[in-house]
């Protein structure tokens, strides 16, 4: 009956210490600066290569192409928006400086399933991925502890 | 009634409420449990009680949606095959497929069943008015089988839909076609049977609206039951001069679940004793009850909702182009290798994998529940991540595709017109840097409000809690991962 | 219960919902609207020609008539323009948008709506006919004859015959242009119409006679140049890149991203300049190439632009190493 306030405030702390590391330790990069040199080809409705992985701090030098229709190229989070046509390439300079998953998708209506023509660009290390997945485990390992320990205390 | 349901859950009489972690962390030792805390919401807010109590509350409310769903027909018909420049696409599947997932369900429950246009016509036309009918009913009364009032038809026509959703979701002539259609079913089931058996049995979207209101805040509830029983004349289920009876054939003095009901806000009309009330509530507070049925039909419901809400992300945003060629039907045995995996997916492997996870549940603890019971009752642990897992699905959707909202409202059908200068608004992807970390927020959430649910489940079927948490790892590893192959999905 | 006027408010908005919606919407666009205008609007679809191209392909108008033309892109990007010689080019109208344009055309004639944004591999037949006519004038519409290709035809020269190719010929433009002067230049290879009519071989011939104790591939640097020193005109840039570089490339490589689909692979200009004569590809443009992808320009381009074109192909083809 009598549960002593302190563990609970001494898990709690534990916990939220848990959290905050998953959210805030830095990821160090390993490895150093690139430029890719990258061949992006648009066609209905899919892109090629459609995953693209790099490293935080890497440049992509991009050439855009399309082979069957009018294509467009706007890459979430960079806020890139390119827009090209069959028979004439698209040069641009994306500079990797944030990590995680952003999709580079269609910008020019292109056809029935241009919503979902799309493409992932890694910036690796996934920092979002990563710190969400440990978030996840911390918060469901807390929570069947928590649960068992006040049980059985 | 409220403290005697509490008792059921914690399974003895004093127990200390500090303990039961389906109160959480949260220690109230005077104040009732959280999740049987009720605001009256109506009780506080007059005029909110006036719209609601009104007899044209309902009719107008059908009335003024029916006008964007005719328009959205009508652009689906005639207007431009350019999805994303077509009023019957934008407004269908971006505009109120957003508004409804991620405000409407998880806010409000069964909302959208309040103003839902598609029933409308039959119902009016059943009961020979709009805002109010009278007389007999213009139907020919059939009973609707036994054996099927249960959520299956809604569970196969949701399948059905989601299997041609890439045609459905791009095409205004199709998308047009499956709001005809439905509202054509809903019309000749209204000339059929009466009530709302259509609603409640056949449409494919009140199923998992119904399924998710559980996890909602809101629900419509009776004050006292013992009124109800004292209560002779029911006019929650007969009907008066104030409103009809339950077209939902739910007697609201045993409504204890979202689920069963269709929030048409008769009874609130019909009732001569003011017992009806609409609750603010602990979101969640449906889930894990023991009542119902034991039909598996709602088990189902949740694991294919689940499984869609991973097979949805992957095939509609992921990287792999072919997956979506076979789902758009572009070769009839691309899509049959696709529909064969998707059915696998939903109705054997899901459902199989978490047969497992149950059985295993049920070897790690000592409880006298079938494994039957026990596969109904977690799956109600599913239903707030599957709930979070279509709304980050939602979100992105309405994120990326919203602006579209603003030059289809200028020029419905894509013929250049011009209404209210919007029409040539490019396309904007609102928030794409952080939309990924906006899922994966209501992902977690929903993880937690899901374990939660696990958890309760495991310390109703063993009050004493020696082997609830015991039995609750299975599970919780099960939905750990499907939240990591999601936030894979949406982060990877 | 029963509600007697709300219900029959209630049924009248009904009505205005279920009625009045579709019939607005077709009443002011197929009644009001043109009714309205204060000229002709014709409506035009653009779809792929797999899907039906423009619908309707033909449109006939008088001349000195006003009409608005909307051509509304249904399916993919088209790009819109009408020859030869009205200088419209609407540009890309994306799917769902409608680009329009309201002309009046002073002269009679047979003119060519056409798509000039590759959108399919049947790109090329995306073709309407827009007839002017003078009703005044007797005589039906015929195209005047082209003295190029007569004078081609009359010579009995095979237009389609294959390009022969020279391969390991890399001349240095650059350096042709430097040395042009040092060099004695037959009068002919200055004359535009006399490079039109001969190979570069053939000039090199000529210079070759003249020179006889240059290097010779000095004389093949200063042949490209003179082949080539009409600076390319910012409308022959553009015509190349919307009409041509989809198969023959950016730079005229033969390896546009769609060359891979077309009957015979595409010319690399380059490669078949040596062999070729000015009026053959003048001739290709303007008729196509029968038996193979290469659509004919006639109908859409002006003389002129057409020789701008053959200039620029020449740019393109001793661009210099």
């Amino acid at each position: 009956m009598q549960t002593s306030k302190r563990p609970v405030i001494a898990r709690r702390s534990v916990l939220l210490l848990l959290v905050l590391a998953a959210l805030l330790v830095p990821v160090p990069a390993f490895h150093a600066p690139q430029t890719h040199r990258i061949s992006i080809d648009a066609s209905q409705f899919e892109y090629s290569p459609g995953r693209l992985t790099v490293n935080r701090g890497d440049t992509l030098q991009v050439t855009l192409t399309a082979s069957d229709v009018v294509h467009g190229f706007f890459l979430d989070g960079y806020e890139i928006d390119a827009r090209v046509e069959p028979g004439i390439s698209q040069q641009f300079t994306v500079s990797a400086d944030r990590s995680g998953k952003f999709n580079y998708r269609c910008s020019v209506s292109c056809g029935p399933l241009h919503p979902f023509m799309i493409g992932e660009l890694v910036v690796g290390p996934n920092e979002p991925l990563w710190r969400a997945s440990a978030i996840a485990v911390i918060a469901a390992a807390a929570m069947l502890i928590g649960a068992g320990t006040r049980r059985s205390a | 009634m409220a403290g005697e349901r509490h008792r059921r859950h914690c399974g003895g009489g004093d127990v200390d409420r500090r303990r039961d972690p389906a109160v959480g962390v949260k220690t109230l030792v005077r104040k009732p449990p959280a999740d049987e805390r009720r605001l009256d919401v109506l009780g506080r807010m007059p005029r909110l009680r006036r719209v609601v109590m009104s007899r044209s509350f309902q009719p107008v409310s059908m009335l003024l949606l029916l006008a964007p769903f005719a328009l959205a027909i009508v652009a689906g018909l005639l207007g431009t095959s350019a999805g994303n420049r077509n009023f019957g696409i934008v407004f269908v599947w971006i505009v109120w497929w957003a508004v409804l997932m991620v405000l409407m369900v998880p806010g409000f429950g069964r909302i959208w069943c309040t103003i839902c246009p598609i029933p409308a016509p039959g119902e009016w036309i059943q009961r020979r008015g709009i805002i109010g009918g009278g007389g007999k009913l213009r139907t020919l009364g059939l009973r609707w089988p036994r054996r099927l009032r249960n959520m299956w038809i809604q569970n196969v026509g949701f399948l059905i839909l989601a299997l041609f959703s890439m045609i459905i979701l791009t095409r205004p002539t199709v998308s047009a076609g499956v709001i005809l259609g439905l509202a054509g079913v809903a019309v000749s089931m209204s000339l059929l049977f009466e009530n709302r058996v259509f609603c409640k049995y056949v449409c494919p979207i009140g199923g998992f609206i119904g399924l998710y209101s559980m996890a909602a805040p809101i629900e419509l509830r009776v004050r006292d039951t013992q009124v109800c029983v004292d209560h002779r004349s029911k006019d929650c289920i007969t009907g008066n001069e104030r409103g009809y009876g339950c077209p939902w054939m739910v007697y609201p003095g045993k409504l204890d679940r979202n689920l069963d009901c269709g929030f048409c806000t008769e009874c609130l009309k019909t009732c001569t004793m003011d017992n009806v009330v609409i609750n603010l509530r602990r979101p969640g507070a449906d889930l894990a009850k023991p009542g119902g049925g034991k039909q598996i039909d709602e088990a189902y419901k949740a694991l294919i909702m689940l499984a869609c809400s991973i097979i949805y992300p992957a095939v509609l945003f992921g990287p792999w182009a072919t997956v979506r060629g076979w789902a758009s039907v572009e070769s009839l045995w691309g899509w049959a290798i696709y529909a064969t995996a998707f059915l696998s997916a939903t109705l054997l492997f899901v459902p199989g994998v978490f047969w497992l996870t149950v059985f295993a549940a049920q070897r790690r603890s000592a409880t006298g529940v079938t494994i039957r019971q026990a596969y109904r009752e977690y799956a109600h642990s599913l239903i707030p991540l599957g709930l979070a897992a279509w709304m980050a699905f939602s979100v992105g959707f309405a994120l990326t595709n919203g602006s579209y909202a603003l030059a289809a409202v200028s020029d419905p059908l894509g013929w250049g017109w011009n209404l209210f200068g919007t029409s040539e608004t490019g396309w904007t992807p609102y928030l794409s840097g952080t939309a990924p970390a906006i899922q994966a927020a209501i992902l977690v959430g929903g993880l937690l409000f899901s374990i939660r649910t696990t958890l309760r489940v495991g310390f109703r079927h063993d009050p004493s809690g020696t082997t609830a948490t015991r039995a609750a790892v299975p599970v919780v590893a099960f939905l750990l991962a499907s939240t990591l192959a999601l936030l894979w999905l949406y982060l990877g | 219960m029963t509600n007697g006027r709300g219900n029959r408010t209630a049924i009248v908005t009904l009505i205005a919902i279920l009625v009045g919606i579709p019939l607005t919407i077709v009443g002011y666009q197929y009644g009001l609207r043109p009714v309205f205008a204060d000229h002709r609007i014709i409506d035009i679809t653009a779809r792929v020609p797999e899907n039906g191209g423009f619908q309707p392909d033909l449109v006939r108008m008088e001349v000195g008539e006003t009409v608005t033309l909307r051509f509304a892109a249904d399916d993919v990007v088209h790009g819109i323009a009408i020859g030869p010689g009205l200088g419209v080019d609407i540009g890309q109208v994306d799917p769902g948008h409608v680009g329009e344009i309201t002309l009046t055309v002073d002269s009679p004639g047979i003119y060519t709506y056409y798509c000039n944004t590759w959108c399919s591999p049947s790109h090329w037949r995306m073709r309407g006919v827009l007839e002017v006519v003078d009703p005044d004038a007797a005589s039906p519409l015929s195209s005047p004859p082209d003295p190029i290709i007569e004078a081609l035809v009359a010579a009995g020269i095979d237009i389609d015959a294959d390009p022969q190719t020279v391969d390991g010929i890399v001349p240095d433009r650059a350096r042709g242009q430097a040395s042009v002067g040092s060099v004695e230049v037959p009068a002919e290879l200055l004359e535009p119409d006399w490079r039109l009519q001969h190979t570069p071989e053939g000039g090199l011939g000529l210079l070759r006679a003249a020179n006889r104790d240059t290097p010779d591939d000095l004389l093949i640097d200063v042949v490209a140049y003179l082949w080539s020193n009409t600076v390319p005109t910012e409308q022959a840039v553009e015509l190349f890149a919307k009409n041509c570089a989809a198969c023959h490339g950016e730079r005229g490589g033969g390896d546009g991203p769609v060359a891979e689909s077309t009957i015979d692979p595409p010319v690399a200009f380059a490669e078949a300049a040596w062999l070729r004569r000015g009026d053959i590809w003048y001739a290709k443009i303007r008729r196509g190439g029968m038996g193979t992808d290469m659509p004919n320009f006639g109908t859409l381009f002006t003389v002129e632009e057409t020789r701008s074109l053959v200039d620029y192909l020449w740019f393109l083809s001793f661009a210099g190493p």
